[in-house]
């Protein structure tokens, strides 16, 4: 992109602003202008929409990361600030947002925690200016420049706890259920894969639109009707508290075992003790994991917002992580402006995490991963998986 | 019978009766006063909300009801004053008021609780045995509990006095004043009536729905397309009206999915509107 | 015309300095509420000018932007796209078009159902979008569409945007004080006289309605290369409602309102949004009080005062085009015509005949039927049985718009104009139907048109050369008088006239007498009129016909019918 304009200053910009319809311009002076030498750091958290639960756990683990970086002297010696904006949003309005950031607010590096419509739209707005770090479980396959995931990938989530639960359960038939986007198209092809691998098979897959007010009765009826052994759950917030409310609440509990591809401490928490028999879930964190880092962790946590800490979960110390992995990524390359220093400085890169340190190779993450079951509103770790491969192939 | 069939027929059931207690009170009020309130899925949503409200301060599911009914009921009442009354001559300014205010309680409930889902947690859990299948023992009560209310107010609404005095204001408002009838304060009670129902609705279908601001949103349309459907002021028309909607949507749910079902409807209400503005059963 | 063009070449001035003052950023959140206000433009032309809400217009912005988008994915930089871009803001127009036709068809009372239709299509269109995942790509949209071919950087963004917005608003100013436009604003105060002047009022309003779909095309066609990405909700109602809330506050009546609604009230809404968390309340409590009491909304205060400064009114220096020739015979004849209104008869068989020109007087006691004779012969009620028959041609149920056009005009018992235009327009619809063709409508000289009979009218009725005055400020009797005005100067063969003097003094009844007489002679026109005052009656009928419940009773001259027993015993039946 070429400029064609000076960025121009704040007296100028008035100056203009009154000639042309104050109103319009008075609230960008409000926020325009921010002090040289801080690192701007933009957040895409949950703030509304479905997965708007995973908010408050986003926002603090964000802010516990970032206070502890700013005790330690910042990144690469500046103060971290945080621009805070909605990855709840809608894929076009996030875009906005992005370019806002981008042009406005001139951030020097985005972390993202939010469903991959919302990242596909960043992307494309960002187009690689600007670095940009995503840290919740996905699909897979996104390398596009400048772009670091250190999420979990279905290779990570699906091989190993289907083959465990196909193996353990004897599962030989499979409803597929999700919402109708991306994850988990992406993420029941790998389903599929594996569940063919096992001798299993797939009676009945359906997906339901994201964001909408869905209602699940038919689909729980429909699934009563098939009988399966399984029933693979790629449903995001509170689509997935009301789809195993539902479930469990036309008796199908009692004899169809349920996993779930993102299930943590708070979707479970909505869903309730009463209808969480035979659910299991498959993540690479879980509050109750007992690490040493992780008791540390959580510690830290506890301390930084006593009284009332709010509650804690994967998407949260997942942001913890990627604030992190941004801070370790940008002090290796010796900036954020970059792009092609920071892809380098990708490569290997070590960083601290919430269960203690990991290794991205091409910009994603090897990790420890779990397999839970649910007890009540707590997770059960039955079996973990080490060091599972990421399967991505990013240069 | 078929334990599979069962249970999608007490779906449908339950989808018909639930949306015609929703009808029930926009109904009441376009019937007797003419006004197309766009704002009433906003009060089923405030119920809601009111039923969200109760169950985080730990007090009984219950206790949602007389709150809901004393916030909607308040609610009404100014707003029946101050957008509803003034413009009784202008249906079409009505009906962009109350649109206005739909957008205002949708907003003003997304600046409190925010954008975000919330749950409910269901006040009576576990399933019972019909017919040999199982069925949720809250989603099965507040089907009765619906059929019961509709029932039950069509029999008011016929018998009793109040009733025959709100028939006879909309068969003529203005003889109904002359022989004596309090018409300004009959439309003011119809119209805080139709709220209260509106909250009350909300309140019952909490636990059962992703509590949200625009929630409102889609009960105000299909709403509307039941009043379509069965045609605009009898009750045989509603009753009708939703049975189509509900059930529809319902059956086309259960052998395809929900979209399709929704993506129908909303087929049909076009449909309707174009061809049969006046429903099945108009009012003559 | 000149001021009109130094305004808008000052204002294309400012927007093109613009982005230079207020840098990147801005230059680019300007170029896309520029594009939604294109599409607020068209909620301006049809609810603040024809008067019909669509509360679904994002229908089309997203149609549009689909369209728009897909071409530019599978066309990329082919001169295809020369053809395929505008297209893709036709489009939405033909849709709306066709809708228009379809809803209104045959519809007088069409606002809320219009409103209503169009919001369960957008929600329709969304569903579509939202789940048709290999043409709109689903949830995730269309992604990755390149820019318009040559075009790079966010300020030529700007520019493409200010331009496709100033064109519009050049386009819709013209219109506006074209013929089409008093047209327009015709249709939204009488949609009855606009047909009885001779236009298919569905027609007009489907016209609008797929202009509206056209700038929701342009605005749509242009997002999806701006933002490189579209998505299920560009169809949605949220965007809907914003559009109609923008061209609400903005001034939906006025020229700018619409696009300063949207790119003000567009641009603080992104930026107070997240800083003011009740400020979506506060705007929708604002809308209510404009809804209710500011219907002119923002612009409202500043437009209308400087349009007067600069609004000169054509002199009406050249004849319009003549009517077509007459052909057919004369009269018109009904046979055994019956109507029903639920179970009350109205017309019991009625049989009328008249094959002269002449004036005639229909009379009888209330509820004889006479209105309802006048309100079959011109399609107003239907008819269940029986034949009607004008200038020689079978004419049941025939549109009272094509009845007009063939020479049939008809003036109602309450005068029936439009009060908010000014005299001047009100006739200048009377002279344009059933005389101006399409282009007609588009030139301004239109205004200037003029006629033997309009010179005529005025020097007999000096007030109506006033003709800045708002019709609505007229006495009763001056509006009867413009009414009747406006019916004979479409120079029609067959005059209906529904009790043209009442509500008239004497002196003003005397000259109306004369005026019907003269012009009746000038047209060779058969009148026939409904009356009740017998003086009237008795100076100007050639022959009278009683009706007596829905059947013809008797006719004859005025000293047989006041001979007439039978008559006689109805008037004294009747009045006892």
């Amino acid at each position: 992109m070429t400029k064609i304009f000076n960025p121009i200053s704040r007296r100028r910009f008035v100056a203009g602003a009154v000639g042309t319809g104050a109103a319009v311009a008075a609230p960008a002076v409000l926020t325009g202008a921010r002090a040289a030498g801080e690192f701007k750091m933009a957040t895409f958290l949950a703030l509304s929409g479905p997965a708007s639960l995973f908010g408050p756990t986003q926002t603090a683990c964000a802010k516990l990361a970032i206070d502890q970086i700013n005790a330690g002297g910042g990144i690469g010696g500046r103060k971290v600030t945080v621009i805070p904006a909605d990855g709840g949003a809608t894929p076009a309005e996030a875009a906005k947002a992005a370019i806002r950031l981008m042009l406005r607010d001139k951030v020097d590096l985005v972390l993202g925690s939010h469903n991959s419509a919302v990242r596909e739209a960043i992307v494309a707005a960002l187009k690689g200016r600007v670095p940009y770090v995503y840290t919740p479980l996905y699909e897979g396959g996104e390398c596009n420049p400048n772009v670091y995931v250190t999420a979990d990938t279905p290779q990570q989530q699906v091989q190993p706890s289907i083959s465990w639960l196909a193996k353990t359960l004897g599962a030989k038939t499979y409803y597929l259920i999700g919402n109708d986007y991306v994850w988990p198209h992406k993420t029941n092809e790998q389903a599929k894969k594996y569940i063919a691998a096992a001798g299993g098979k797939v009676v009945g897959e359906e997906y339901l639109p994201l964001g909408a007010p869905n209602k699940f009765e038919d689909a729980v009826t429909r699934i009563k009707a098939k009988k399966p052994d399984l029933v693979v759950i790629t449903l995001v917030g509170g689509d997935n508290v009301n789809f195993n409310r539902t479930f469990a609440g036309f008796g199908l509990d009692k004899s169809i075992k349920r996993v779930s591809y993102l299930l943590e401490e708070l979707t479970l928490f909505g869903i309730g003790a009463e209808n969480s028999a035979g659910l299991y879930s498959a993540m690479s964190y879980f509050v109750n994991e007992k690490s040493e880092a992780n008791t540390k962790f959580k510690a830290g946590f506890a301390k930084a917002f006593a009284p009332k800490p709010p509650p804690l979960s994967m998407l949260g110390a997942d942001v913890y992580s990627g604030v992190y992995c941004a801070k370790a990524l940008v002090e290796k390359a010796g900036g954020a402006n970059d792009a092609g220093k920071l892809m380098a400085a990708a490569n290997n890169l070590q960083y601290r995490t919430a269960t203690g340190t990991a290794v991205m190779t091409n910009r994603h993450v090897v990790k420890d991963m779990y397999l839970a079951e649910c007890k009540g509103t707590s997770f059960n770790i039955v079996e973990s998986f080490k060091a599972v491969a990421h399967g991505q192939t990013c240069s | 019978m078929d334990p599979i069939l069962t249970i999608n027929i007490l779906n449908v059931v339950y989808e018909v009766s639930t949306l015609a207690v929703v009808v029930l009170g926009l109904a009441v009020v376009f019937g007797l006063l003419g006004v197309m309130n766009l704002a009433h899925g906003e009060f089923v949503m405030i119920g809601a909300y009111c039923a969200f409200f109760i169950q985080a301060q730990n007090l009984p599911f219950l206790a949602a009801i007389p709150l809901a009914l004393l916030v909607c009921g308040f609610l009404g009442l100014v707003v029946e004053r101050l957008l509803v009354r003034p413009l009784y001559a202008r249906p079409f300014d009505t009906l962009l008021a109350t649109w206005g205010l739909s957008m205002l309680l949708r907003e003003a409930v997304e600046a409190v609780y925010g954008r975000g889902f919330r749950s409910v947690a269901t006040p009576l859990t576990g399933s019972v045995d019909v017919l040999g299948a199982d069925y949720p023992s809250y989603r099965l009560l507040l089907t009765v509990v619906s059929i019961a209310l509709v029932a039950g107010l069509v029999w008011w609404f016929v018998r009793s006095a109040t009733g025959r005095r709100i028939r006879a204001v909309v068969n003529n408002r203005e003889l109904a004043g002359s022989v004596g009838i309090p018409v300004t304060a009959l439309a003011r009670n119809t119209f805080v009536f139709g709220c209260c129902l509106a909250a009350l609705a909300g309140v019952m279908l909490a636990p059962l729905l992703p509590v949200n601001p625009t929630l409102g949103l889609d009960f105000i349309l299909k709403s509307f397309f039941v009043l379509v459907v069965g045609g605009l002021g009898s009750l045989v028309g509603l009753i009708s009206g939703a049975g189509v909607i509900g059930g529809v949507e319902s059956v086309v749910s259960a052998f395809l999915d929900r979209t399709y079902g929704y993506t129908t409807v909303l087929i049909i209400a076009i449909l309707f509107l174009w061809l049969r503005p006046n429903g099945l059963f108009p009012r003559t | 015309m000149a001021s009109f063009l130094g305004h808008s070449a000052a204002l294309v001035a400012a927007l093109a300095l613009l982005p230079q003052l207020v840098g990147e950023f801005w230059a680019y959140t300007l170029a896309l509420y520029f594009l939604y206000a294109i599409a607020s433009l068209g909620i301006g032309l049809c609810w603040g000018q024809a008067g019909f809400l669509p509360l679904g217009q994002a229908m089309f912005f997203g149609l549009a932007a689909y369209l728009s988008g897909l071409s530019l994915i599978h066309f990329k930089d082919s001169w295809l796209l020369l053809l395929l871009l505008p297209a893709a803001a036709l489009a939405p127009g033909l849709l709306a078009y066709g809708i228009g036709l379809l809803v209104f068809r045959g519809r007088t009372l069409s606002g809320p159902f219009f409103a209503m239709i169009t919001l369960a299509l957008t929600l329709l269109a969304f569903q579509i979008a939202n789940s048709w995942n290999d043409v709109t790509g689903g949830f995730n949209g269309l992604k990755n569409i390149p820019g318009l071919p040559g075009l790079s950087d966010f300020t030529d963004l700007y520019y493409v945007s200010a331009v496709a917005l100033g064109v519009c608003l050049i386009g819709i100013a013209w219109l506006r004080r074209a013929p089409a436009g008093v047209l327009w604003r015709a249709v939204s105060q009488n949609e009855q006289r606009v047909r009885f002047c001779g236009f298919a009022v569905q027609n007009v309003k489907a016209a609008v309605f797929g202009l509206s779909g056209v700038l929701a095309g342009i605005g749509g066609a242009l997002y999806a290369p701006q933002q490189n990405l579209v998505t299920p909700q560009l169809c949605g109602f949220l965007l809907s409602a914003d559009l109609v809330i923008w061209a609400a506050v903005g001034g939906r009546a006025t020229l700018y309102g619409p696009a300063v609604g949207a790119v003000l009230i567009g641009i603080l809404t992104a930026d107070l949004r997240d800083e003011i968390s009740y400020w979506e309340v506060i705007l929708a409590a604002i809308f209510i009080v404009v809804v209710l009491y500011f219907r002119q909304g923002l612009m409202g205060f500043v437009e209308p005062p400087v349009e007067r400064l600069w609004r000169r009114r054509a002199k009406r220096t050249l004849d319009g085009p003549a009517r077509p020739a007459a052909s057919g015979d004369t009269g018109f004849a009904l046979d055994g015509v019956r109507v029903r209104m639920g179970s009350v008869r109205i017309l019991e068989g009625l049989d009328l005949a008249i094959d002269r020109h002449g004036i005639y007087c229909l009379i009888g006691p209330n509820g004889a039927g006479k209105t309802s004779c006048f309100n079959a012969m011109t399609g107003e009620l239907p008819v269940r049985s029986g034949q009607i028959r004008i200038f020689g041609h079978a004419r049941t149920g025939t549109a009272a718009d094509l009845l007009s056009r063939i020479g049939v005009g008809r003036k109602f018992q309450a005068p029936s104009l439009f009060p908010d235009l000014t005299v001047a327009e009100n006739f200048n619809i009377g002279l344009w139907g059933g005389r101006a063709r399409l282009r007609d409508l588009v030139r301004m000289r239109s205004h200037g048109w003029s006629s033997a009979i309009l010179r005529e009218a005025q020097s007999r009725f000096p007030f109506l050369a006033e003709e800045d005055r708002r019709a609505g400020d007229l006495s009763h009797g001056q509006r009867q008088i413009l009414e009747l005005v406006m019916v004979l100067i479409a120079e029609p063969r067959l005059l209906l006239l529904d009790e043209p003097s009442a509500g008239l003094s004497q002196t003003e009844t005397q000259e109306v007498i004369e005026a019907i007489r003269w012009v009746g002679g000038r047209l060779n026109a058969c009148t026939v009129i409904v009356e009740h005052d017998m003086t009237f009656v008795r100076e100007l009928a050639d022959r009278i016909f009683v009706l007596h419940q829905g059947r013809l009773l008797a006719s004859g001259t005025v000293a047989e019918i006041q001979a007439d027993e039978r008559v006689r015993a109805v008037y004294v039946g009747a009045s006892a």
